[in-house]
């Protein structure tokens, strides 16, 4: 067994870290339901360990139904460290605008409909990423801060999917929730992807979250 | 008194918290299901006398096994355990007609507190 492949996660831990995504997204959609008027259909969170080289592939397979996305990317530093990836499909930011209850006519001729709809999901993405990392962390016992994130519009997958984000010989860990809102039809998808540099932290923090039940 | 429970949820993970946070003190004949449906059957099966039953399942989701369930049996105990803690399906599983619900992740004294109340009200055939 190679080197990598020893510090991955057991099927074991891997299910731990699937139950605490599944708390945490939980948490994050009851603030992002406090903030705008929506209700948000969770999903069963699924997690896995990649090569990082195949994560762009992985990434673009799992939304393959979309031709034109938004992505927001912003990663999260710390002991639990990685990146997160949060995708709309095309016209989501229109639609999330809707729910913040803004028009574009409020604002002015100064600004465009294109700002207001990119400013909704940076709003959306603060929530999510924010509230779901953070929840993640705290019941690992733990803290994270956060990068400025980087958000890229209307664009295709392949040209929005960031290609290099760790070492690519190295393994990743993802986590990957799916969910709508119920009213809006919109869908998203949110990637939390771990790189093997916070492997061997998260698999004493995981078995340190389940000793606390023996 | 509340002595078999049947464990409804798709993550192993969360059978085990809920089996850990029982009562040490006191035996239980558990059952486990791993999605809605199979919770369904299970309940048929064994009547038990307290379910602890998750929302985001595969097959069946939480409130359509829940639903379910008290066709089958109207005093049904059916303990909502969750992480989704939006108000609205906080709404909905209460008046789908569970008898409370836990968010996750369940500790000891949560459990304790729902196994009192359950036993409290007599809600449940002794």
């Amino acid at each position: 067994m190679s080197i990598a492949a020893e510090q991955a996660l057991s099927r074991e831990e891997q299910d731990i870290l699937q139950e605490l995504m599944n708390i945490a997204f939980g948490r994050a959609s009851a603030d992002l339901a406090e903030v705008i008027d929506t209700y948000v259909v969770l999903n069963v969170p699924e997690v896995r360990t990649l090569k990082v080289v195949d994560l762009p592939e992985f990434i673009s397979t799992e939304i393959s139904d979309h031709d034109i996305i938004s992505i927001v990317e912003q990663s999260y530093l710390g002991r639990f460290k990685g990146v997160a990836l949060l995708i709309f499909p095309s016209g989501a930011g229109r639609e999330l605008l809707k729910l913040f209850g803004d028009n574009v006519e409020d604002y002015g001729e100064d600004v465009s409909m294109a700002a207001l709809e990119k400013e909704s999901i940076l709003e959306v993405s603060n929530i999510l990423i924010g509230a779901c990392v953070g929840k993640v962390v705290e019941l690992l016992d733990d803290e994270v801060s956060f990068s400025p994130p980087r958000i890229i519009i209307e664009d295709h997958p392949r040209n929005a999917i960031p290609c290099e984000i760790f070492e690519p010989d190295s393994l990743a860990t993802v986590m990957r929730t799916v969910f709508q809102f119920s009213d809006r039809n919109i869908s998203g998808y949110l990637f939390l992807i771990n790189s093997n540099e916070s492997f061997q932290w998260l698999k004493k923090a995981l078995n340190r979250f389940m000793e606390q039940y023996e | 008194m509340i002595h078999t429970i049947l464990i409804v949820d798709d993550s192993t993970i969360s059978r085990k918290i809920v089996k850990k946070c029982l009562p040490k003190d006191r035996e239980f004949e558990l059952f486990e299901a791993g999605d809605g449906l199979a919770g369904l059957e299970k309940f048929k099966e064994v009547k038990p006398d307290l379910v602890f039953l998750d929302l985001t399942m595969p097959v069946m989701d939480g409130v359509q096994a829940l639903k379910e369930m008290l066709k089958v049996d109207q005093d049904a105990v059916v303990v909502v355990q969750t992480a989704d803690v939006q108000k609205k399906t906080i709404s909905n599983v209460m008046d789908s007609g569970a008898f409370t619900l836990l968010r996750k992740p369940l500790s000891p004294e949560a459990v304790a507190e729902v196994l009192r109340l359950v036993e409290g009200t007599g809600h449940k055939k002794g």
